[in-house]
């Protein structure tokens, strides 16, 4: 308690909170923890990202300008209901496991009698026929713009005309077009209008959820859905607690074998430090990914580490073993290079000279000093375990069985000719702003605590 | 002929444990070069540091250097001796040898060495035997203030460490006993100090610590090495005439390396003056300031300025030359090259450590100052 309430007091900590950069982004992780901790208190569940919330490719807030688009969208929802509906006229025993098969997360089906659920069914269908006139009055206006058009082209080719003659021609194609063209608007805005009393109806037998459901699944439409109607959104939170739970796993594993292999080595020398330096400059020597993937690969297989079925915490093990023993490095050589600094300092000696041993001034005296370094460390580390998270996810050799922000990445990346670039960008600019504002807060950090900069 | 001043015998006689078995080292054949202690005892005080043909070398790129050449001094309880000579000397590494602090794979000791504290050779001693010895039997100041004291933790908590791991004294006794080791060395207010961290110190502060660190555990044996070199002068003063104080109070012996001897002269009871690794003259201090024997000790206390002197319009005497390389040391006697009264005879053989019968020594063929009830000296 003293120590916090002399940190609080410190100018260090004046310092570090009058930097509004850092306190920004301070915030902004501290917003990535509340996330992540929703993730592992299990508010935002592994199934929750498994649910099929929407459409395929729905864009979410972006909702689809366009009518035929949106028309598409309601006819989908019709016809799986009314394949349900059909299949429970036959059997009406399965009735009620069709229905909430059609659940969609927390927009679920009435409960109410099959009957009923038929007239419902046809009434929206009944609507759906204003759509599907709307639509043809759309296709009559295209066909006619591309005769047209056709006309116009072939007009341009045909030869040995009068061009006072081709002239009035074009001009008179033209007039044709324009007119035909301005039936398209008012036909698009028939047809959206029928689309949404379509949709009032789809809502009369699947309604729109209310109050706490209603802002639930708002926030898991919110960003769309992805190429199997699961939501984006809930995709992306869920992987802030992945992200978190590696960085944080391979951060302090590896800051804590870094330091110790790296304090001994420097404080002892000798064959110790021969040694530990030998395992820095092998495992520095071979290109990092391609080492996390040959640690990875070798877990391919496990019955216990690569069942993400059965064991979906276990399947992020490989993971943290390939990273925890590559990341050390980098720790380790800064450690080393501050404790033989450090064990030459007159503080030392002293504290040699009233009588410690040498295991004790290391951890007592020695160590502490590297404080700032560990945690330096350990967010540089922190960020470095989520990157190469990613990147051994998008590469299928991470997370497994669960989503990530890699992971998303991989499954949507085909897509994005398509232009369905929500799913990708969500993943990348979540990635990108923890990222961020951890670099930013760590900065912040070395600037005011980095006790040469203090005394 | 003034002698140490006394300290308190009866008791620090009842606390050494040792019964008077004299060292071993002590041979027949070595007296001529022990310290002075032992020609001409004032008092039957046993040495509790002796200190016998310390020689140390390192190993270096351009191969073994011989840092200090046999040499060879007394400790008695409540003592000051002041180790005095230019960089390089030797003086820290004969100080860090006896606490064995210089790093093991670069260092060789001589053969015929040994340093015994209370009958312990500490050059052959263990790891385990050292940690016992050190804080408990000898402690150490060092000479930088600023990087003495561990910079992440509290003064505080840098005493009760010590206090933790020589006493057995529960926590608040040693907070306790912490504030009163402050309060020994004179740091205002030590109750707010106790918390403090050392860059919030001073670097008199810093040193005081630093004492009252060394102090704590109250050592037999305190090497100060160069404890007012890094700091002004009104705060030297202060520091000396705490390291006087406590040493009467306390009865620890104290030694006390320097380049500077006015603070030779201010506290030291006994002075050892080295050159090139070697000891050429010890002696009582006031023998030596009035009646330096050595040519290089008498150029040492021409050097200092003295008040008056610029009414003889006179330069400042120096010592012209350089103290040879360790590597480069000449035939015959190491202060040679600079010696104003060189002669043949320095030239062909190094003098011995010859230690006249007033218990002054002194490596020197022709030895000023000699007092005429001695004969002067003649060579081997």
């Amino acid at each position: 308690m003293r120590a916090i309430r002399r940190l609080l007091a410190s100018r260090s900590w004046r310092k570090f909170t009058s930097n509004r950069l850092a306190m920004a982004s301070l915030g902004v992780i501290g917003l990535y923890l509340l996330v992540a901790l929703l993730g592992f208190l299990g508010v935002i569940h592994r199934e929750d990202t498994q649910v099929r919330v929407l459409p395929d490719q729905t864009p979410g807030f972006l909702e689809r300008e366009g009518f035929t688009d949106r028309a598409t969208d309601a006819r989908w929802y019709l016809q799986r209901t009314r394949q349900r509906v059909d299949r429970a006229l036959d059997d009406p025993e399965a009735y009620g496991r069709l229905m909430s098969e059609l659940a969609l997360a927390e927009r679920t089906v009435i409960d109410v009698p099959l009957e009923e659920m038929a007239r419902l069914l046809e009434a929206a269908e009944a609507r759906m026929v204003e759509v599907d006139a709307a639509l043809d009055v759309r296709d009559e206006v295209l066909d006619e713009q591309l005769e047209i058009d056709l006309a116009l082209q072939r007009l341009e080719r045909r030869r040995g005309m009068d061009p006072d003659e081709r002239v009035a021609r074009r001009a008179e194609l033209l007039d044709e077009r324009a007119t035909v063209s301005a039936r398209l608007p008012a036909a698009d805005e028939a047809g959206i209008a029928a689309v949404e009393r379509v949709k009032e109806a789809i809502a009369e037998f699947q309604p729109m959820p209310s109050g706490l459901d209603g802002l639930w699944y708002g926030v898991r439409t919110f960003l769309g859905s992805d190429a199997q109607g699961r939501s984006i959104s809930m995709k992306a939170l869920f992987s802030v607690r992945i992200a978190f739970q590696v960085g944080f796993v391979v951060a302090v594993i590896s800051v804590i074998i870094g330091t110790l292999l790296g304090a001994s080595a420097g404080f002892f020398g000798g064959w110790v430090d021969y040694l530990v330096m030998y395992l820095v400059s092998v495992l520095s020597s071979i290109p990092t990914l391609v080492l996390l993937g040959v640690l990875v690969y070798m877990f391919f297989g496990h019955p216990l580490f690569d069942n993400p079925a059965e064991h979906p915490g276990l399947a992020l093990v490989p993971v943290y073993c390939a990273m925890c023993l590559t990341f050390w490095v980098s720790t380790c050589r800064v450690i080393r290079g501050e404790v033989l600094k450090i064990k030459s300092l007159e503080y030392v000696q002293a504290a040699t000279s009233i009588g410690f041993g040498r295991l004790y001034i290391l951890f007592k005296h020695v160590v502490p000093n590297t404080a700032h370094l560990m945690f330096i460390n350990l967010s540089l580390l922190f960020i470095g375990a989520i990157k190469s998270e990613v990147i051994l996810s998008f590469l299928g050799l991470g997370v497994k069985g669960q989503p990530s922000w890699g992971v998303m990445i991989s499954q949507a990346k085909d897509d994005i000719s398509v232009y369905f670039f929500w799913e990708v960008v969500t993943a990348s600019a979540l990635m990108f702003g923890l990222v961020l504002a951890f670099n930013v807060v760590s900065d912040a950090l070395q600037d005011a605590f980095d006790p040469k900069h203090v005394s | 002929m003034s002698d140490a001043p006394a300290p308190t015998p009866p008791s620090s006689e009842s606390a050494s444990p040792r019964p008077g078995a004299p060292p071993s080292g002590d041979a027949p054949g070595s007296s001529a070069v022990s310290g002075s202690g032992h020609a001409r005892p004032p008092r039957t005080l046993e040495p509790i540091l002796q200190v016998r043909h310390l020689t140390t070398r390192f190993r270096t790129d351009r191969g073994l250097v011989t840092a200090v050449d046999d040499v060879s001094f007394d400790v008695k309880p409540g003592e000051t001796l002041g180790i005095v000579g230019e960089s390089g000397c030797g003086k820290t590494v004969t100080s860090k040898s006896i606490m064995r602090l210089l790093p093991d794979h670069v260092t060789r000791y001589g053969e015929a060495s040994e340093i015994l504290y209370r009958g312990r050779n500490l050059l052959k001693a263990g790891q385990r035997e050292m940690r016992q010895v050190r804080g408990n039997g000898i402690a150490m100041i060092f000479q930088e203030p600023m990087t003495s004291l561990n910079p992440v933790f509290t003064v505080g908590w840098q005493l009760e460490e010590a206090l933790k791991y020589h006493t057995s004294l529960g926590r608040r006794d040693r907070r306790r006993r912490a504030i009163e080791m402050l309060k020994l060395v004179e740091i205002p207010n030590p109750e707010q100090r106790i918390d403090e961290y050392p860059h919030q110190l001073s670097g008199g502060m810093r040193q005081r610590v630093m004492i009252a660190i060394a102090l704590c555990c109250e050592p037999d044996i305190l090497i100060a090495d160069e404890p007012t070199t890094a700091l002004d002068v009104t705060i030297q003063a202060q520091i000396l005439d705490l390291m006087n104080q406590l040493k009467e109070r306390l009865d620890t012996a104290i030694i006390l390396i320097t380049h500077d001897l006015g603070v030779v002269a201010q506290v030291c009871d006994r002075v050892q003056v080295m050159y090139a690794g070697r000891v050429i003259e010890s002696g009582d201090v006031m023998e030596i300031f009035h009646r330096p024997r050595h040519p290089y000790t008498t150029a040492l206390l021409e050097s200092i300025p003295k008040r008056g002197a610029r009414q003889h319009g006179a330069r400042l005497p120096t010592i012209p030359g350089i103290v040879p390389s360790l590597w480069e040391l000449p035939e015959g006697c190491r202060f040679q090259e600079r010696c104003p009264y060189k002669q043949q005879a320095c030239v062909d053989e190094e003098p011995e450590l010859v230690t006249d019968p007033d218990g002054h020594a002194r490596r020197c063929h022709f030895p000023l100052n000699m007092p005429a009830d001695l004969t002067v000296g003649g060579t081997s």
